[in-house]
């Protein structure tokens, strides 16, 4: 995507998120943009979110230089050896939790298969509970964070890959 | 109990993100800065010792979200959250969040917040605490002339009658003598029968050529209260400030001690806790000094309080959140230096001051004495679209006004921004202005003015 692009697609938000609605999707070429007011966020099965695989931010030295945003200027060039499978990322900051309750079995395990509304964790935000559905039917091929970890918005949780049966 | 080397998460973005971080290094505290995903290449991202990226760009998912933040706080391990100002600055439920967590927040109390954030409390608290409001008479009985007199006269010529239930300026007549003001109250009052399906209309002084004063405050949290002298932020557009200076020029000693003493009691009756701002309207035809409102927060243009009586004010509110001393030094009335700042937007003047995000190619600020500078522009920045347009502030200390605005016009002259449009050539004709020079425009002043200079660009 050009820069012209990218940025009308930047106006085109930025005019979104003024106006009253609850979802909004937006094509520009094969480009495909899913704004939600009230719902979590989860890919569209196959189409990449944008910005797509965003990078985990990391703790960075008070004397590092300020980085261009690579993941926000070109979605295609953001992760360099892309793993198998569709990433589920966290929607929201907050502590991901694998099963329902401490001691319960967890909602899920690597292997298992899996549908678009499956949910394959909790995201706690100040005792209040997110569930994390799968956002695309496959194998949950497993997880790229410990229960209970404390997760950042965007950072990825699983990976799903797909081609099962279900 | 507080820890030795405390946390710090700083709940903001843009040039205060990193003015807040800069603070909390001073302190000897790690700063730990939530972020939305369109700013995680930001300055203060690169200049916080960790980023939490607590939401999407859109503000009201990521920086708005009350426990979006406190959950941050949560789990950078955060002794206080430093709010900033905007977003969730005065929101008593972060506020209340981070209490129930046992996380200082660098801000007033949730009850004060709510007490001051409400236009009608904030106008009992100012009354109780004797500090001067708007006169405003009710009218009970729109027919009866005679009582409207004694209204009418009570409040003060020229007043505005206003229908209690209108909104959005409708319903309001501007009436400079007693004749007037009969012939259009039981009008007005009959119109807002109409048009608000009531008829109840109130007197209010107008002052149609006042100044925008404010003062800077800081309480302990127990009835002590420092006053850290006075801005003048009269040019403005659209109630937006363009210019900002300390102390306010022209002042008499009586009516800075009007200001001053209001603020000071108001505070003693809040028992406030930090840094605040009590804003006034100040008349240029007559003496009388107007409360406006309470800012419970840093505000944007406190870096001329601070340059002006060589101060930090944010590291100050850190301090006393973690339970330590502010470290602030008592002040006369009167700083012995002034100081101004302009607000830099990637705005475009000769276009209605549209916003106008995109690439910052390359950015180069003046130095010298008496220069500081509160930006997170870098070169080749994607200043985002997602908030607003401040790229920074200039702001400049000098001895007298005169020698400040001089000194502040040429390092507007040196100060280069390329990528986008800014608004420095407008900062540059304020400067340029007898009516500013002179000191003491009234909040009219600006936006006529500049209308007419771009109209008579467009001619010449």
């Amino acid at each position: 995507m050009s820069d012209t692009q990218w940025q009308d697609m930047l106006n085109l938000v930025e005019l979104l998120e003024a106006g009253e609605y609850e979802h909004a999707e937006v094509s520009v070429g094969d480009v495909q943009v899913r704004l939600s007011k009230t719902a979590p966020l989860s890919s569209p099965s196959g189409a990449p979110q944008v910005p797509a695989a965003p990078e985990p931010a990391s703790a960075v030295g008070p004397s590092a230089p300020p980085v261009p945003d690579a993941a926000a200027t070109s979605p295609a060039l953001a992760s360099p050896p892309e793993p198998e499978g569709t990433e589920v990322t966290a929607p929201l900051l907050g502590v991901f939790y694998r099963s329902p309750s401490p001691g319960a079995d967890p909602f899920v395990q690597p292997g298992d298969p899996v549908t678009a509304d499956t949910t394959i964790g909790i995201i706690e935000v100040m005792k209040m509970m997110n569930p994390l559905p799968a956002g695309v039917d496959g194998v949950l091929a497993g997880f790229a964070v410990e229960d209970t970890a404390g997760v950042e918005y965007g950072q990825v949780i699983a990976r799903i890959t797909e081609g099962a049966d279900s | 109990m507080r820890a030795q080397h405390p946390v710090v998460l700083v709940a903001n973005r843009g040039e205060i993100a990193v003015r807040v971080i800069e603070a909390a290094h001073r302190i000897g505290a790690t700063a730990v800065l939530a972020v939305s995903h369109a700013d995680r290449a930001s300055l203060g991202a690169t200049s916080a010792d960790k980023v939490l990226v607590v939401g999407p760009a859109q503000a009201a998912q990521s920086y708005l979200r009350a426990e979006t933040i406190a959950q941050a706080a949560v789990q950078a391990g955060a002794d206080v959250v430093h709010p900033g100002y905007g977003f969730l600055s005065e929101q008593p439920e972060l506020a209340e969040m981070l209490e129930d967590e046992g996380i200082a927040f660098a801000g007033p109390r949730p009850e004060t917040l709510r007490a001051v954030g409400d236009k009608s409390s904030a106008r009992d608290a100012a009354v109780a605490a004797s500090v001067p409001v708007a006169a405003a008479e009710n009218i009970e009985d729109p027919t009866d002339a005679e009582a409207t007199l004694v209204a009418g006269q009570s409040v003060g010529f020229p007043l505005l009658v206003k229908a209690v239930h209108g909104g959005g300026g409708r319903g309001i007549r501007l009436a400079t003598t007693t004749e007037e003001l009969l012939d259009l109250v039981p009008q007005a009052a009959s119109e807002a029968q109409a048009a608000f399906g009531n008829g109840a209309v109130f007197l209010e002084r107008y002052y149609g050529s006042a100044r925008h004063v404010e003062v800077q405050v800081f309480g302990d949290g127990e009835g002590g209260a420092m006053v850290f002298g006075d801005r003048d932020c009269s040019v403005q557009r659209r109630h937006q400030k363009l210019v900002e200076e300390c102390p306010a020029p022209g002042l008499s000693d009586a009516r800075r001690e009007v200001l001053h003493s209001a603020s000071r009691s108001l505070v003693t009756a809040l028992r406030y806790r930090g840094a605040g701002t009590v804003e006034f309207m100040v008349d240029t035809q007559s003496e009388d000094v107007i409360f406006l409102e309470m800012n419970a927060r840093i505000q944007v243009e406190h870096p001329v309080t601070e340059e002006a009586f060589g101060v930090d004010l944010v590291a100050a509110q850190l301090r006393l959140a973690l339970g330590r001393d502010p470290e602030l030094p008592q002040v006369p009335p009167v700083p012995e230096s002034c100081a101004m700042e302009v607000r830099v937007n990637a705005e475009d003047p000769t276009l209605g001051f549209v916003p106008r995000p995109g690439t910052i190619t390359s950015v180069r600020w003046p130095h010298g004495p008496g220069i500081r500078v509160d930006s997170h522009l870098y070169d080749g920045y994607r200043f985002p679209p997602f908030y607003d347009s401040l790229m920074g502030k200039l702001i400049v200390r000098a001895r007298t006004r005169d020698a400040v605005v001089d000194s502040l016009a040429s390092a507007i002259i040196r100060t280069h921004i390329d990528g986008v449009p800014t608004t420095l050539p407008v900062h540059s004709w304020i400067l340029a202005q007898d009516a500013f020079r002179t000191g003491g425009a009234p909040t009219t002043w600006f936006e006529p003015a500049w209308e007419a200079h771009t109209e008579q660009e467009a001619v010449a």
